[in-house]
């Protein structure tokens, strides 16, 4: 009887763990389930928004000046950019349209999400944003930081969301060399808390070390043009199909607060 | 203790082995850091006499799978067979002192972790931090302290 009771639950979890890596049917289970967990990410997260605001009501005015001084500074520096880069987009639509290209410039939608001190498994490479469906955050959309792509949103609460990195081993995006357009898939690297591998790139393929690559955009899955890495090394093994070719992220993963959810306009 | 104190033992302890859980720490820490939903069930099987043990351990591993985002199933089934262990070594682990019961729980954690590494592998490809293999030594290290701890929740 006890070796029943036992079986029971060891056949269902396995039974669980065939269906949740093979079909799709239990995510609908599992969202519902996590949003009613969701409160122990509030409690967790409690602490840094006591501290986050004590820190904001007991900030320095002064510091306070000197910081917004600093921010509209920063602000005019980036709208003069933009005003390069707005003549640079028109021209490059004139142009297209002489070539009767198809390509457009992707219009892209942002909303900042604050990155919460919370953790999640231990072998996989997970953060949490406070921006959930309530917010119009949804599955695979792209998060990006000031420096690059950071990952792709893999699971969505009313007030959080997941993001997997793009450094962690089951993550795959696919990538375009900025130099050549070359393309590949990029992959996370257990053994290295910020390294990142490509696959599926030819042997005589052109890529050099210091090629940065991108977000290709490429089953229209991801917004395309966004920084992803920068080669690090590259090895071309006689009996290999492909180059290994190792990837560091632009983003630094470790020092992530804010990061943007990007998603097309037309979504 | 009535079946209705055991289980309120069960989900206060489960809310506090969940909110521990996700806590973020460094990552080495992380790594090495007990699996607290095993320790806490753990305790709570030996100094509860709660029944239905395999359920419990399996709904609680399940809810474990979906807050931590991963195989749903994987805490399930390494919580089930970790817990069967732990029955079958009950009485000896109730009367036992702390080292004894601190090998006991190494014994345990090593179960678990080998269940977790496997379903984890089988899935995903051999793709683990080593780190990880610290942390049954950790969990019986610790394991004077949640005993401690939750003695004096219990109370």
């Amino acid at each position: 009887m006890r070796l029943l009771k036992l079986l029971v639950p060891v056949f269902l979890s396995i039974i669980l763990i065939v269906f949740d890596t093979r079909f799709s049917y239990l995510d609908n289970f599992k969202k519902f389930t996590l949003t009613l967990l969701s409160p122990i990410y509030v409690v967790v997260d409690l602490p840094s928004q006591v501290i986050g605001w004590v820190n904001d009501k007991g900030a320095d005015n002064d510091k306070l000046i000197s910081e917004n001084d600093y921010l509209q500074g920063q602000l005019i520096e980036l709208k003069v950019r933009l005003q390069t880069y707005n003549n640079l987009a028109l021209e490059n639509q004139k142009i297209s349209k002489l070539l009767d290209s198809s390509y457009e410039i992707p219009n892209h939608d942002v909303k900042l999400a604050h990155v919460k001190s919370i953790s999640q498994s231990r072998l996989s490479k997970k953060i949490i944003i406070g921006k959930g469906s309530n917010d119009g955050a949804a599955l695979s959309q792209l998060i990006v930081g000031s420096d690059g792509a950071v990952g792709q949103i893999t699971q969505v609460t009313p007030m959080y969301s997941t993001v997997r990195l793009l450094t962690d081993p089951t993550q795959h995006m696919p990538v375009k060399n900025s130099r050549n357009g070359i393309r590949g898939i990029t992959k996370g690297v257990a053994s290295n808390a910020n390294g990142m591998i490509i696959e599926f790139v030819p042997l005589d393929s052109d890529v050099k070390v210091g090629d940065i690559f991108l977000t290709s955009g490429i089953g229209n899955l991801y917004p395309s043009g966004y920084l992803v890495g920068r080669v690090t090394a590259i090895n071309d093994t006689i009996d290999a199909s492909f180059l290994s070719i190792s990837l560091q992220p632009t983003q630094n993963m470790n020092k992530l607060e804010l990061v943007l959810i990007v998603k097309e306009k037309n979504d | 203790m009535t079946n209705t104190t055991h289980l309120f033992l069960l989900i206060k302890i489960s809310i506090i082995a969940f909110i521990i859980g996700a806590i973020s720490l460094p990552s080495f820490l992380e790594l090495i850091s007990p699996f607290w939903l095993l320790s806490f069930f753990i305790y709570w099987l030996i100094y509860s006499n709660g029944k239905s043990v395999f359920t419990s351990a399996f709904i609680l591993g399940i809810l474990l799978d979906v807050l931590q985002g991963g195989i749903l199933g994987q805490n399930a089934l390494a919580l089930v067979l970790s817990s069967a262990f732990i029955l079958n070594v009950k009485k000896s682990f109730f009367v036992s002192n702390i080292t004894t019961q601190q090998v006991y729980i190494f014994i345990s954690t090593l179960i678990y972790l080998i269940t977790f590494l496997l379903i984890h592998s089988l899935v995903n490809g051999l793709n683990i931090k080593w780190l990880i293999l610290l942390s049954p030594f950790t969990s019986a290290l610790l394991w004077p302290l949640i005993r401690l701890l939750l003695a004096k929740l219990k109370q």
